[in-house]
């Protein structure tokens, strides 16, 4: 059972599936399945055997902001009504969060790369999480966006040098594809929420922005990933079971997700040659 | 009259040897001290890397059989020989440099600072302290295998330096990647010399 729960596919596939699963089902009458991408990724933390807060590294902030994302997430669903001002200011918030995460590795660098590895990091995770945070009210792009970023990060961070963020970025797409695979079933009543949305959109952008500045993901990677919530977006065939829109929303989200993996596997073999 | 010229006297005569029994200090020479590391690989074989760039002091005071060590050790000089990627994605310097393992753009040196050092008649033998690594500081136990201290033969200058070895574990100090398809257990060994200031 040891050897079972120390292997990284169980690791950062089959339990985070399994976990986001089992919470996405039992939640969705409270409106709370979104919280499967949150659970899926904490089951990955836990298994991976890093969670702990002493020192708070980088690593470990990233985990503290994408654990504290989907309580966030689950408050705005229950206690607010999302407006439109919504998505921008999480986006805004979470760009704010991005810089404390990396503050360790920011300051240490020269004042104008610090500012400009500062000002690109805050302004990527901005971007990524009010673009899918939008998405909120489409359980089918929103799940579809968090299990492209989540794989699209995870794969693009292994090639940039870093198991242990590939790892958590596989985690949080296997629980989000768990999320899906319910909406496919169920069809849209299964609500992915702001919870959801910014699970996602905090972890995977973390993730991503973390695989640049500790390994050596290029930034071209973190530029496709970005247009992952925006990919998602292209036109579905409304009228068609949700188990057809989910395919096609995972067509288009994962289509930029293969880009950046592409790109971190070229950056990685140009590089060495 | 005759008191005081005694009292000078014997002054001029102490003074050579308090000169000698005071600590001595002794800069790290770069270019002939490394940190070295060995770990086990798939319980197959003890891979060997090495850190490129260590500074540091360290005193001793052989009267009083005491000393002190501060080293810092540039985590980011590391190498185990495979920095070339050829084909693959990345290598596995790049890999050890990276979040799973020393985590350098974060954490870009660990350092040893001494609390103690243990003589074995005029020498060094075993030097306790805590070494500072991912922004964790434990205790770790240097053993002193080799000690000389002579005039460097080339440029005449007084030297002191030797071998030492330590072990630790990395889990202990937040590393855990991989664990155990590569090694907990770390074995450090370090050449050192250093030129007294």
């Amino acid at each position: 059972m040891k050897d079972l729960l120390a292997n990284p596919v169980v690791q950062s596939g089959v339990a985070p599936f399994a976990a986001g699963l089992a919470v996405a089902g039992l939640l969705i009458p409270l409106r709370l399945a979104g919280l499967a991408a949150g659970a899926g990724f904490l089951a990955a933390v836990w298994l991976i055997g890093n969670f702990g807060f002493a020192p708070l590294t980088a690593t470990r902030r990233i985990v503290v902001l994408a654990l504290a994302a989907p309580v966030l997430g689950a408050l705005a669903d229950l206690a607010f009504r999302p407006t439109r001002a919504t998505a921008p200011a999480l986006g805004a918030i979470f760009g704010a969060a991005a810089i404390w995460a990396f503050w360790s590795v920011l300051s240490q660098k020269d004042l104008p790369q610090g500012l400009v590895a500062a000002a690109g990091v805050a302004a990527l995770v901005a971007w990524i999480v009010a673009f899918t945070a939008s998405l909120q009210g489409d359980s089918v792009r929103a799940a579809a966006a968090g299990l492209a970023l989540g794989v699209g990060t995870g794969v693009a961070a292994v090639l940039g040098a870093s198991a242990l963020l590939g790892q958590y970025g596989l985690a949080l797409g296997s629980a989000c594809g768990a999320f899906l695979l319910l909406v496919m079933v169920l069809g849209r009543r299964v609500a992915a929420g702001t919870t959801l949305a910014l699970s996602a959109s905090v972890a995977a952008s973390l993730l991503g922005a973390g695989a640049l500045l500790l390994a050596q993901l290029p930034w071209t990677a973190l530029a496709a990933l970005a247009l992952v919530p925006v990919a998602v977006r292209l036109p579905l065939p409304e009228k068609s079971p949700a188990w057809l829109q989910a395919i096609v929303a995972s067509i288009y989200s994962l289509a930029p997700a293969g880009a950046a993996c592409f790109l971190a596997w070229q950056a990685g073999r140009g590089a060495g040659a | 009259m005759k008191t005081k010229k005694t009292v000078a006297c014997l002054g001029v005569a102490v003074l050579p040897l308090g000169a000698l029994a005071a600590p001595e200090i002794y800069t790290i020479d770069p270019y002939h001290t490394y940190a070295h590391f060995e770990v086990d690989h798939l319980g197959v074989s003890r891979m060997r890397g090495r850190f490129d760039r260590t500074s540091g002091r360290f005193t001793i005071d052989r009267a009083a059989k005491t000393g002190s060590v501060e080293l810092a050790i540039e985590t980011a000089s590391l190498t185990t020989g495979d920095n070339d990627k050829g084909s693959r994605p990345r290598a596995r310097d790049e890999h050890l440099r990276g979040a799973d393992f020393f985590n350098v753009a974060e954490f870009p040196r660990m350092t040893f600072k001494s609390t103690g050092v243990k003589f074995s008649g005029d020498s060094p033998a075993e030097i306790t302290g805590q070494l500072t690594l991912l922004g964790v500081s434990r205790p770790l136990t240097i053993k002193v295998t080799r000690w000389v201290c002579k005039d460097n033969p080339m440029n005449r200058r007084p030297m002191c330096g030797g071998n030492g070895a330590g072990a630790l574990k990395r889990s202990d100090f937040g590393m855990k990647y991989g664990i155990p398809a590569v090694g907990d257990e770390l074995d450090l060994f370090f050449e050192f010399e250093g030129y007294r200031d």
